[in-house]
């Protein structure tokens, strides 16, 4: 983990004095993206895991695995929105598919916290919560890499082609790969911060409970 | 209190800047940045460089704010022991 998270800074570094405007963008945007994917599959992996030994660290660690990825689902929106405004001309239009496909991908993840908070009992909270996750990661493929790639749109990688295609400078893969490299370093790193509070706190409501009775 | 404020400036800047029909899909039917109000004219000078400025600050404030969050649930584990 730690050598993930040294590597993870030490890359990002030098990728800053790279080509010119916007085109930069592309090591920021769309590594969110990418994380966003990673950390949600392995939100998934957890939540299967959980459901097979049914043990609380695992619903921490599926739990937490969301978080981050809401965090960074979030800032590809936020950032999308900025780079729209001025490549495209407006912070939100509701006729790029790729746009509000996503924003509702982060809905049903949302609505993942929102069902567990509606839970007191840890046991039942975990099982419905690891269930839910199962089915909000299975529509992430769908509504961020099938379905906007049928419709025209003006984001790159619509109709069918990928987005990185030969339009692309080859020398942004020198730090692109990088970049991804380095922020999924960092959202593991978040991830097994938040873990760690999770674990910490279950501990202590445990623990702390007869004595303080 | 100061999230509250920075809701409102953007919000402030998305008022005096926002398409009038959200549902159009002519894409050329929107204001360019160069006759838009005076911070859009400043985010869209020296060849847009301010948009990636203005995007890494997005991803670091949303990170940095989440490690602070974290940072102040943790304390109030500590206080607890």
């Amino acid at each position: 983990m730690t050598a993930v998270l040294a590597a993870g800074f030490l890359i990002r570094v030098p990728e800053i004095p790279i080509l010119y405007e916007t085109s930069r963008n592309l090591f920021f945007h769309v590594p969110m993206w990418f994380t966003m994917t990673v950390v949600f599959a392995a939100g998934l992996i957890f939540s299967i895991r959980y459901l097979i030994s049914s043990s609380m660290r695992m619903d921490a660690l599926a739990e937490s695995a969301t978080m981050i990825g809401i965090l960074f689902g979030f800032c590809g929106l936020l950032t999308g929105s900025l780079w729209a405004r001025f490549t495209w001309g407006t912070w939100w239009t509701f006729a790029e598919p790729k746009m509000n496909l996503s924003a509702m991908a982060l809905m049903i993840y949302v609505a993942y916290f929102i069902l567990r908070s509606a839970f007191d009992d840890p046991e039942k909270r975990a099982k419905i919560a690891a269930v839910y996750n199962v089915f909000a990661a299975t529509t992430v493929p769908f509504l961020l890499y099938v379905v906007p790639r049928q419709l025209p749109s003006l984001h790159p990688g619509a109709d069918g082609n990928p987005a990185f295609s030969d339009l692309t400078a080859p020398e942004l893969r020198l730090v692109f790969y990088p970049a991804i490299i380095g922020f999924i370093g960092i959202a593991v790193w978040i991830t097994q911060l938040r873990y760690r509070y999770i674990m910490i706190k279950l501990r202590a409501e445990r623990g702390s409970a007869p004595t303080q009775l | 209190m100061t999230i509250l404020i920075n809701f409102f400036a953007i919000l402030l800047i998305a008022a005096t800047d926002t398409l009038a029909s959200a549902y159009s899909d002519r894409w050329q039917g929107v204001q360019d940045p160069e006759h838009s109000n005076m911070i859009m004219q400043a985010m869209a000078s020296n060849g847009l460089i301010f948009v990636v400025l203005g995007v890494s600050l997005i991803i670091w404030f949303v990170l940095i704010s989440y490690l602070i969050r974290l940072e102040k649930k943790l304390d109030k584990l500590e206080q607890k022991f």
